[in-house]
């Protein structure tokens, strides 16, 4: 036999076994017979015909073994068979054969998609969005701090500021600006519209170019020049129709005409809506020691945080020897960011945590079940392969039915996360504007690496297990054996690391939730059943005096009291969760403090007599001052807070009687006295200390300036939101140009407090709800597919004598064994995942045994449950049925 | 319908033939134009015969030389008939359609 002839046979291999049986004998005889024809003409026709005859056959094999699978292929004349799109049709149709494990599998990943697509928009807002302004990582938030007032932020002191503008050298620019709302009326109705005062600089160290007009200039900033504004985007919209020749004409701000000099483009909102901006016109020398104001700078490129700030600290050291010895007040700087995000630090990274441990439960979960599925399915598989598949074709279906349910999962995820935003956020109530919340296009791409990944994760598990099992025992052993050890392995390690992470989860949830539990039975120190709030604003043009602003409130008061319901009414400068106004005092003849002290500033409130009443503030010795108690001239009596009267009186055990007054301000005229001591309101949040606290009689201030702005609270015997018609129509009969502004119920202002922690423990909650289902879901699968694969063994077992219970016992045992090493695994994760929190568990321990016992004593009975349906299925099984099955 | 397809039902409408009966009929057929070579040649056999339209005889028919008695013969079935007659008629068709084209349309 010729090589040329033996080479053709080994190459025959390449053609399908059935066209060999069937026409092999054919082949080899023809190409015999032309190889003898050839001989005759030489040795350059044999070569001819071998080689015309090698190129034939390996240009038809393809095409032959294509034709008798429908497998993809090379056709003879060179058309590829899209096997793509083969593959998905087939992935499709596959998907639709089962739909209720496609749906269970679609659903998980769904829901972690849509999690995560949501928490992913709330995280990029908070940390990585850049700020609209350009160059934004420049920009650098500028406050001042005093650890020994107990303050963090003080606010910067004009005069500081402008020692710091012109003895600093990093700077680009620097400037200061307060929020403030003006009253804006057009004759008959007003309404309260939230602005900023700026410095000078303002717009240049933002970065933004006025849409219409110009900025302030220098001489704009000169005290008593012209009264000019610039008006904010929305304000132009709503007010002048967006017209474009509003430069130069007049807006009535709290009575008095300002001439509009530009218009602010959208999105320059710092921490309140911007309405308008007005110029601050200071004189530096008279601003000494009056910290009221939020600075912003922008760096020279290439400075760090730590230069500019010693180049402050320079700037800081001339007032320092000059005014404040003890250095009671020191600049402070950080990334402008840093300053607005720190309140959602903690709890942005507490969901992305979350729901980071949500999508690898639900990886898993998919995996296992897939796993599962593959191995019920390597029956199918070992048959492709003894058809012809290559080991590669069987991975890209199984990789393209994953990528299938994935993108499913993807589509149905994305839509739901933005629903889910939608309610993460209106549980948040304070987000300031310039964090832009919202699904884009990122988040979408987010979404959809999530898919991919989790495809190839979850794809590629059950084709690298099949690629190594042995095709002879998964043609014969079919769906029987009990699976590889490796694999059993796998399996039961995704269920103990579902189990231990959906432990992190509850306990993390669980923790959150006793914590937010706890602050609802901390006690407020007031009782806002039945209490309406709103804040007025008097304006200087119209209320001129104390007498003006007196007689206002006074008939304010007695027109509420007169409305039908109301027991009380009284007006306070700050009501609780409002404001600040801090100040320092001292007791009648008490040594003068050690400079290193710590001294908390006093939270400094002036009410009316009602006030307490009204509030439901409890009284702990001496009493309320009354109604018309007191006068400027004096006696000045007041109400102190427990704080407060161990802070001046710390070795007095009932200091009602006692004298004090403002720090540095020695007139006997001027002496206050303590009348009683109340419980302390907890005035800055529940979670937040209170500081002391004192309040001051409204008829002992004359200054009008001091009583311009305040709440006015009315308690009623029924609902309090019922009030407000009653309330606004006795505002609008006094003074249809002033409009309410803060109109709400102390109790939903209470809520309000408390709403991003409750959104938080809501959050991580759904998370851990989701996460114990996927991992009970978890449980149940791998169980009832180990029972599916041991029906026979069960079979011979119970043919051999074992009891039904013991089977049951045998089934629950495997599973409650993964619960329990996933547990052992979980908790002390649990607690370690509990320090991180530790900032937001307030009144809970990281450690609170209840949580945790609740948390083991939830994930056993649940996996149990999960565990005694597949048990009771292998209890069921009739051995004669369960043999039959295998011969 | 492909070329090959075509020339073998056209080889086996006159009469049976072997393997290499067919292949050398063709050859002559297409002027040396469509040499098939064995695996073409017997996988696309096999494809006619799938496709009913060709079926292999149980014996050779009588009066075969020993040397092709000892091969297998193959018959055109009727509807191997019936299709290559209705692509006859097809090409016929065509050809009609392009000469009338050509003869009226000019040489451009």
């Amino acid at each position: 036999m010729s090589l040329t002839f033996r080479l053709f046979r080994i190459a025959m291999r390449a053609l399908p076994a059935e066209l060999r049986a069937r026409h092999g004998d054919e082949m080899e005889a023809l190409f015999r017979e032309e190889l003898a024809r050839a001989r005759d003409a030489g040795p350059f026709a044999i070569a001819r015909v071998a080689t015309a005859s090698y190129f034939d056959l390996m240009r038809r094999a393809p095409y032959e073994r294509w034709r008798r699978r429908g497998r993809p292929a090379l056709q003879p004349r060179g058309h590829r068979m899209p096997s793509f799109v083969a593959d998905l049709r087939f992935a499709i149709r596959s998907s639709l054969r089962t739909p209720g494990s496609t749906a269970l599998v679609v659903a998980t990943l769904a829901l972690a998609v849509a999690a995560n697509t949501a928490v992913f928009a709330l995280v990029d807002a908070i940390f990585f969005r850049p700020l609209p302004y350009p160059d934004a990582s420049r920009l650098v938030d500028l406050n001042e701090q005093a650890p020994k007032w107990n303050l963090e932020f003080v606010g910067v002191s004009y005069y500081d500021f402008d020692q710091w503008r012109t003895n600093t050298h990093v700077f680009d620019g620097m400037a200061v600006w307060d929020g403030l709302a003006e009253n804006v009326s057009d004759g008959t109705t007003a309404t309260r519209v939230d602005g900023q005062i700026v410095s000078a600089d303002m717009a240049r160290v933002l970065g933004i170019t006025p849409v219409l007009g110009r900025a302030f200039t220098r001489d704009e900033h000169m005290l008593n020049s012209p009264r000019v504004v610039m008006l904010g985007y929305g304000t132009w919209q709503t007010r002048f129709g967006g017209s474009r020749d509003v430069v130069g004409k007049t807006l009535r701000l709290n009575s008095r005409p300002y001439t509009i000099v530009g218009v602010l483009p959208e999105n320059v909102t710092l921490t309140e809506k911007t309405g308008f901006w007005l110029p601050l016109q200071l004189d530096p020398e008279k601003e000494r020691g009056n910290y009221s104001y939020e600075g912003i700078a922008r760096l020279k490129p290439g400075v760090t945080i730590e230069e500019a700030r010693q180049d402050l600290l320079r700037a800081q050291a001339p007032i320092w020897r000059r005014y404040d010895s003890t250095h009671a007040v020191s600049p402070r700087i950080m990334p402008l960011r840093d300053r607005f995000v720190a309140d959602y630090r903690t709890v942005g990274a507490a969901l992305g945590a979350g729901v980071v441990l949500v999508l690898i439960i639900a990886a898993a979960d998919i995996a296992g079940a897939m796993l599962a599925r593959s191995i019920f399915r390597r029956r199918e598989m070992g048959i492709r392969v003894a058809l012809g598949a290559s080991g590669w074709r069987v991975t890209r279906q199984l990789l393209t039915e994953a990528l299938v349910l994935s993108a499913m999962a993807g589509i149905v995820g994305t839509l739901a996360g933005r629903a889910a935003l939608g309610l993460m956020t209106s549980g948040i109530a304070d987000i300031p504007p310039w964090l832009h919340l919202g699904i884009d296009v990122r988040a979408v791409v987010f979404a959809i690496l999530i898919v991919v990944v989790t495809a190839l994760l979850f794809g590629l598990a059950p084709a690298l297990q099949f690629r190594r099992q042995d095709l002879t025992g998964s043609l014969v052993g079919g769906a029987r054996s009990a699976g590889s050890l490796p694999e059993r392995r796998l399996l039961n390690g995704l269920v103990v690391v579902e189990i231990a992470l959906a432990a992190v989860l509850l306990a993390s949830g669980g923790l959150l939730v006793r914590a937010y539990a706890n602050l609802r039975d901390v006690d407020p120190g007031f009782r806002p059943e039945g209490v309406a709030s709103f804040r007025l604003s008097l304006p200087s043009a119209k209320y001129t005096d104390g007498r003006a602003n007196r007689r206002f409130y006074e008939t304010l008061i007695d027109r509420i009291s007169a409305l039908p319901g109301v027991t009380h009414a009284g007006v306070v400068t700050c009501a609780p969760f409002s404001c600040h106004w801090g100040s320092f005092f001292e007791a009648e003849g008490a040594a003068k403090a050690s400079t290193g002290e710590e001294d908390p500033v006093v939270l400094t409130r002036i009410a009316s007599a009602d006030y307490f009443a009204t509030m439901g503030i409890t009284l702990l010795r001496g009493r309320f001052f009354g109604p018309n108690e007191g006068t400027p001239k004096g006696p000045r009596p007041a109400v102190i807070n427990d704080l407060l009267a161990k802070r001046l009186w710390p070795n007095v055990a009932d200091p009602v009687g006692k004298r004090f007054t403002f720090r540095g301000d020695t007139v006997a005229g001027d002496w206050m006295t303590v009348v009683g001591i109340v419980k302390d309101v907890r005035h800055y949040g529940l979670v937040r200390p209170m500081r002391p606290g004192i309040y001051m009689s409204l008829t002992s201030i004359d200054s009008a300036h001091s009583f311009d702005r305040f709440a006015v609270v009315a308690k009623t015997r029924g609902d309090a939101a019922a009030l407000f018609p009653a309330l606004r129509a006795v505002v609008h009969e006094l003074d249809p140009e002033l409009p309410l502004f803060d109109v709400k119920t102390m109790q939903a202002a209470l809520d309000e407090s408390m709403a991003s922690r409750r959104a938080i423990a809501l959050w991580l909650t759904a998370f851990a709800a989701i996460a114990l289902t996927l991992a009970i879901g978890g449980i149940y699968a791998v169980l009832s597919y180990v029972v599916g694969r041991r029906r026979h063994e069960i079979g011979i077992r119970m043919a051999l004598g074992a009891q039904r219970a013991e089977v049951l016992r045998l089934v629950v045992r495997q599973g409650m064994r993964l619960v329990t090493i996933g547990l052992v695994l979980g908790i002390p994760a649990a607690y370690g995942a509990s320090r991180a929190l530790s900032s937001l568990l307030v009144g809970v321990g990281g450690g609170d045994p209840l949580t945790y016992v609740l948390v083991i004593v939830v994930l056993s009975i649940t996996s149990l449950i999960a565990a005694l349906i597949p048990a009771r299925r292998a209890a069921g099984v009739e051995p004669k049925i369960a043999l039959g099955e295998a011969s | 319908m492909r070329r090959h397809w075509f020339y073998i039902l056209l080889s086996l409408a006159e009469r049976d033939r072997h393997g290499s009966g067919i292949m050398r009929d063709v050859l002559e057929l297409t002027d040396g134009g469509l040499k098939l070579w064995p695996v073409t040649l017997y996988g696309t056999l096999d494809e006619l015969h799938e496709q009913g339209l060709i079926r292999a005889l149980e014996e050779p028919p009588v009066g075969a030389e020993d040397d092709s008695a000892r091969k297998r013969w193959y018959r055109i079935t009727a509807a191997g008939r019936r299709t290559l007659a209705a692509e006859v008629a097809r090409l016929q068709d065509t050809v009609q359609v392009a000469q009338r084209r050509l003869a009226s349309g000019g040489a451009s």
